[in-house]
């Protein structure tokens, strides 16, 4: 049900991993939207080294606990219907946080940092939903398949860079 | 959409007629199904793109009572600027969602009958055959809108008295 893609946008990986995590540690490690029938639809990894397929497998484990947040509504408490489902497993050396939307798309963030605050995530995964929305009304979309807009990987990197950068309230 | 960019409601009028007449008339005059297939199939793409940008900053409905109802109100209210005025249900799966004034038949009139005391039997059906094909693309919108939302359903319209028009959802099963 979750076929692997093999390398997307190879030159957009590097760029964004060189420039990227301006406090010198890169913290974002790995971006993903994944559709209503757990198709992939767009990942991103910002290590400089070619690891898609190491995310593409920590990706794919988190759909279980997508499905186990949403019909085990007691674990979720009071925020059931929140989009923001929060951290959804922690591996070795990654967190990995998830995000639902209405339309049942899967967004996904893994991150190397251990030190988080949720409005930071919060306001990643708003930021990250929008440029979604967006590359999603392009008439040339096709719904369900990969979104392969340049625009839209610039776009990401760029909130990708930006991230941390809530003030604090 | 704060800030968006916006364009004039009467392009949004011509766009719609244009797109009906050249499927209708141009494309597939001798194929009536077909032209409404394909000006649906629109409509159902643009609703799911909508779908997916009004809901982005609310929590995720609960059921598909819910849906139907974000439908009648925020949905309606961000495409029409009104919202559904009637929204009647049988309680299995059905909805009917009355708008008294819907915005994209209030440019629409049909020949005046050379009798204005004419029966009103003749005028209605005759007002149904008109806007009929201007209403194919609102039912996929719904459609479109509804079935992103997790509601799969078959849409469809009538209309007796412009601009008045009644929505018919049958939410499958």
């Amino acid at each position: 049900m979750f076929a692997i893609i093999d390398n997307l946008l190879p030159g957009g990986a590097a760029g964004a991993s060189s420039g990227g995590g301006g406090g010198g540690s890169i913290m974002i490690v790995c971006v993903a939207i994944v559709g209503q029938q757990n198709n992939p639809l767009y990942l991103q990894s910002f290590t400089g080294a070619d690891e898609a397929l190491k995310f593409h497998y920590i990706v794919h484990c988190s759909l279980d606990v997508f499905d186990e947040k949403v019909s085990n509504p007691k674990k979720a408490g009071a925020n059931l219907n929140d989009t923001f489902l929060g951290l959804l497993y922690p591996t070795e050396d990654y967190k990995v946080f998830g995000y639902l939307t209405n339309t049942k798309i899967k967004f996904i963030l893994v991150t190397s940092d251990q030190d988080l605050r949720e409005i930071d995530l919060r306001n990643f995964f708003s930021q990250f939903h929008g440029a979604y929305v967006d590359a999603a009304s392009n008439p040339f979309h096709v719904p369900g398949k990969r979104i392969i807009s340049p625009a839209f990987a610039d776009r990401v990197s760029t909130i990708v860079k930006s991230f941390g950068s809530t003030p604090q309230p | 959409m704060a800030g968006g960019r916006e364009v004039a409601e009467s392009c949004v009028d011509a766009v719609i007629a244009e797109m009906v007449a050249t499927y209708c008339k141009r494309l597939h005059p001798s194929k009536p199904e077909l032209a409404a297939r394909r000006v649906e199939a629109i409509g159902y793409q643009v609703g799911m793109q909508l779908a997916e940008r009004y809901t982005k900053d609310r929590p995720r409905f609960a059921d598909h009572l819910e849906v139907i109802k974000f439908i009648c109100k925020d949905f309606w209210a961000e495409v029409f600027k009104k919202q559904i005025d009637n929204l009647k249900t049988n309680h299995r799966g059905v909805f009917v969602l009355q708008d008294n004034r819907f915005r994209w038949l209030t440019r629409l009139s049909i020949d005046s009958p050379a009798n204005p005391s004419d029966s009103s039997p003749t005028s209605s059906a005759k007002v149904a055959q008109a806007a009929g094909p201007y209403l194919y693309y609102p039912c996929g919108l719904i459609r479109g809108a509804l079935t992103n939302l997790g509601v799969p359903c078959a849409v469809s319209a009538e209309v007796s008295t412009l601009p008045a028009c009644s929505f018919i959802v049958r939410i499958k099963a």
